[in-house]
């Protein structure tokens, strides 16, 4: 009895495993199949696919002053269109509906002219008062001012000649980008509003490129070409096509298969999936100009007031390993002074790559920490504190930003080789956003503030202004560090327009920069872009650098929008 | 049958009060979390947005400071209103709209696949315990077992990535052809349908072992039992004593199960509807977490916790009718 239900037994396993092959062979077979099949998609020709926001559904909302992920993207990239757009690559304003912008008096009064024979996409035409009205609508409804404007802002008004005069309640340069990027809005409808701050705006009426709502679906939304447009015979695009996807997998799915004409997002190991599929129409471009990613050595731990254990820390990190297993060597190394190829005409010339103390040296890191008197000692050759307590630090990351925790984890790897103990510590988003603005921490990886000139990088860094006490919440300098010299030429910067002096600002700012390390670059943010020829020609990039690819950063895409035109061979489909 | 109906005015009571404890928890937790809204979007930004920007999104989003007990009783007269708020994330858009968006969506892509699942897996289960050694009794329960082993991301990528990416048999994402209009026509019904294929049945695929093997298991302790023994040495038609002696009997643990599976549907499921880009309630509920919209991580809750209550309430009825037990 027992050797019959044992084989009956084994005939079982066996007939189950022989179940499970022809799947398996099915799965493997179908795998390899799949190399070869064709382009296919139903997107009306002369229609460009786009995607930036990553939503499963769409939710109807055009409101300009919204930010980012609330109203749909398309909103202050083709809708509405601001005075200037600040041009990250090549440092400067272009003027948009605005021809030229003047300073008066230091930074006490900026001029804007406004551009002639502009309409609405009712027909409307578009005048200076609208300019006015924009302004003033911010002042009114504080909750739509976001930027934060009338901080410095005292008054909007048009001069004699039409001209809009925005006069400031203090001499304040750095605000130009906020003020020329505003998107400008139609009185004639706005006016007319009851609740400016809640209306959803449906049907926009804006100067954009693209401003009539073709189609408005939960999964695909459609922008057409605004009949009025003022740039003469742009857009050459048909219409913009929205398709929903929820999270990276997706577009970079969309991006493989030819679907997407446009994109902004993170494809890992790019060249071989996405270039190679295609290498004759995929293309991507990732500029790092989007600011620095820095470690953040708090002045709460006594150890970090030294500046000699902050440059070691600093020369402790190999950041072309960090480059490689974080970012996948998309990125640059940043310069001794922090600064990103965004500042690049800001940037000091006297100090060379190599200089300072951003840079991979481990003897000079042993050597700094020697002198400050934290030496190795022990068995485990660890160093010791000042109590007789072993150096352990604590490197506070993002749970989930899957980058940057694996560059904490070099740094901490890196640290180690230099005697010190650290270890990587992840919080949940918003617990480690309290804890860094608190100043409580450790180390901590992040973001600096970021602006058009150096002044925002180096307030955020270094001013005493923006020092609060531990415990209090700062939106910037959360490692409490503050420069005395630094607040006066802060305040000298935000006093001048004049560009030779800024500079000679930002240049002194660059060498207290080098000489105190308040903060450690770890390397430079990509402008993340991806692009395909087949549809669509003109994109900007590395060999066209006239504009940032990203869609991720309007209104910069309006210069994109009005440039592309349909591939040769494509034109006449757009008819 | 008095008695019955007492037994459900009672069981409705339970569930009233467990609906309040619900909806006291769901004011609660939201709160205990650290931040708020305007903090997460602007972090989004990673510095690209002034900070001077947080107190003024603070007051767009009408962010209060007030007592956590005016908030909790403004948050019950609004809620008796069918009032859930305005949705921060999609500001300023009512938690009620945004919900409509998915909710449809999720019932009828897991809902179908639940029912699918539901009706082939105990069919099958009572099947292979009927014929007990065979064929459909000794292949059937390790490959589903198997299948429905596999991490369901996994197995719902390899899905995708196969037949929809692969072979191109079925579209890659959402749940309705671009170009017809949601309503009563049949392209928009078909394409609906041949859009649910593919998650439908990665869901079913990843779910049928469970229902089968606990129908299964039921069935052979039942058709052991003296009553199927006697009713077989009468003569009863076999077809008969499967299903009205013990099948019947033998459902009522899944029929629990479904009920409770059944108020889960309104949850969504997250992870299909990411991997096969479906609207639905799941990823409505992860983005309300991740902006720590309060407002529609609530009305979400608050849907769910009904459904689940709701579906109790229906399991109570339905087991009332299969088992004359419960009835005395």
């Amino acid at each position: 009895m027992t050797s019959y239900y044992k084989s009956k037994h084994d005939r079982k396993k066996l007939r189950s495993l022989a179940a499970i092959l022809p799947f398996v062979i099915a799965v493997l077979a179908i795998t390899v199949v799949s190399g070869c099949r064709k382009e296919r998609s139903h997107v009306r020709p002369g229609v460009l696919t786009v995607a930036q926001e990553q939503q499963s559904s769409w939710v109807r909302n055009f409101h300009p002053f919204l930010p980012m992920g609330v109203a749909r993207w398309g909103t202050s990239a083709g809708i509405y269109e601001p005075l200037m757009i600040f041009n990250r690559m090549a440092g400067e304003y272009v003027p948009w509906l605005a021809t030229a912008y003047e300073w008066q008096g230091g930074a006490e009064a900026l001029i804007f002219t406004i551009r002639q024979g502009v309409r609405w996409s009712d027909g409307t035409p578009f005048s200076a008062s609208d300019v006015v009205y924009t302004f003033n609508l911010l002042h009114e409804k504080p909750a739509l001012d976001t930027g934060g404007l009338w901080d410095y802002l005292a008054s909007v008004e048009l001069d004699e000649e039409d001209r809009v005069v925005l006069t400031f309640s203090r001499p304040y340069s750095p605000g130009l980008m906020s003020l020329a990027q505003l998107p400008i809005v139609p009185a004639h409808i706005w006016r007319k509003l009851d609740d400016p701050v809640t209306f959803t705006n449906p049907n926009p009426v804006a100067t954009g490129p693209f401003t009539e709502v073709l189609s408005f679906g939960g999964q695909v939304y459609e922008l057409g070409r605004n009949p009025y447009y003022w740039k003469d015979g742009y857009p050459k695009i048909e219409a913009l096509r929205f398709p929903a996807f929820p999270t990276n997998e997706q577009v970079t799915l969309a991006l493989i298969n030819g679907e997407l004409d446009w994109a902004g997002s993170f494809v890992p190991a790019i060249d071989r999936i996405f270039v190679a599929r295609d290498p004759e129409h995929h293309g991507y471009w990732f500029p790092a100009v989007a600011g620095s990613v820095y470690l953040y050595p708090s002045q709460w731990v006594e150890e970090f007031r030294d500046v000699r254990v902050r440059k070691a820390l600093s020369l402790a990190l190999d950041r072309a390993m960090i480059n490689r297993i974080a970012m996948y060597n998309y990125t640059l190394l940043p310069e001794p002074t922090g600064l990103s190829e965004g500042y690049a005409k800001w940037r000091h010339p006297g100090i060379k790559p190599g200089d300072g103390w951003v840079h991979h040296d481990v003897a000079a890191a042993e050597k700094l920490l020697d002198e400050a008197g934290y030496r190795r000692s022990g068995k485990s050759g660890m160093r010791t504190g000042r109590n007789g307590k072993p150096l352990a630090f604590e490197i506070s990351v993002i749970a989930g930003w899957s980058d940057w925790v694996r560059a904490c984890q070099v740094i901490a790897r890196n640290l180690r080789e230099i005697g010190i103990d650290a270890r990587v510590k992840a919080y949940d988003f918003t617990g480690w956003f309290e804890k860094v603005q608190r100043g409580e921490f450790e180390l901590s990886i992040g973001w600096a503030d970021d602006g058009p000139t150096p002044y925002r990088v180096f307030r955020g860094i270094m001013a005493t202004e923006t020092v609060k006490p531990f415990g209090d919440t700062s939106y910037v300098n959360w490692q409490r560090f503050g420069n005395k010299e630094a607040d006066e030429l802060l305040a000298r910067f935000e006093g001048t327009v004049d560009f030779q002096k800024q500079r000679e600002i930002a240049l002194r700012l660059q060498e207290i920069f080098v000489e105190e390390a308040p903060a450690i670059p770890i390397f430079l943010n990509p402008s993340w872009g991806q692009y395909n020829t087949r549809r669509f020609v003109g994109w900007p990039n590395a060999a066209n650098p006239y504009v940032r690819l990203s869609p991720n950063h309007p209104p910069e895409p309006l210069m994109i929008m009005t440039r592309l035109e349909p591939a040769p061979g494509r034109e006449g489909e757009t008819k | 049958m008095n008695r019955s109906i007492e037994y459900l005015l009672r069981r409705l009571g339970f569930y009233t009060l467990a609906a309040w404890i619900a909806v006291t928890l769901n004011f609660l937790i939201p709160r205990l979390m650290p931040g708020d809204p305007a903090q997460i979007m602007f972090a989004r930004f990673k510095g690209e947005m002034s900070p001077e920007s947080i107190g003024a999104l603070r007051e767009t989003f009408g962010i209060s400071d007030a007592p956590l007990w005016g908030q909790y009783f403004t948050y019950l007269k609004h809620l008796l209103r069918g009032d859930m708020g305005i949705s921060v994330s999609n500001f300023p858009e009512p938690v009620i709209n945004v919900i409509a968006s998915g909710l449809l969506w999720s019932i009828f892509l897991a809902g179908s696949a639940l029912v699918i699942s539901f009706f082939i897996g105990t069919s099958l289960g009572a099947l292979a315990a009927w014929r007990r050694g065979g064929f459909l009794d000794s292949v059937t329960p390790p490959l589903l077992a198997l299948l429905g082993a596999f991490p369901y991301f996994w197995m719902a990528m390899l899905t995708l990535f196969v037949f929809g990416f692969g072979l191109g048999w079925f579209p890659l994402w959402h749940a309705y052809p671009e170009g017809t209009s949601p309503g009563f026509n049949l392209p928009f019904l078909f394409g609906a349908l041949y859009h649910a294929t593919l998650p439908a049945a990665t869901m079913v695929i990843a779910s049928l072992g469970g229902w089968m093997l606990a129908m299964r298991n039921t069935m052979v302790g039942i058709l052991g039992s003296d009553y199927i023994t006697y009713a077989r040495a009468r003569g009863l038609p076999p077809r008969q004593v499967l299903i009205r002696y013990a099948a019947r009997n033998a459902l009522l643990p899944n029929i629990t199960g479904f009920g409770m599976a059944l108020g889960f549907v309104l949850g969504g499921a997250l992870l299909t509807e990411i991997i096969f880009s479906y609207p639905g309630q799941g990823y409505l509920l992860l983005q309300a977490v991740r902006a720590q919209d309060y407002p529609l991580m609530q009305g979400l809750f608050l849907t769910i916790t009904l459904a689940v209550l709701g579906a109790n309430w229906l399991v109570d009825i339905a087991t009332l009718i299969l088992d004359p037990r419960t009835r005395r």
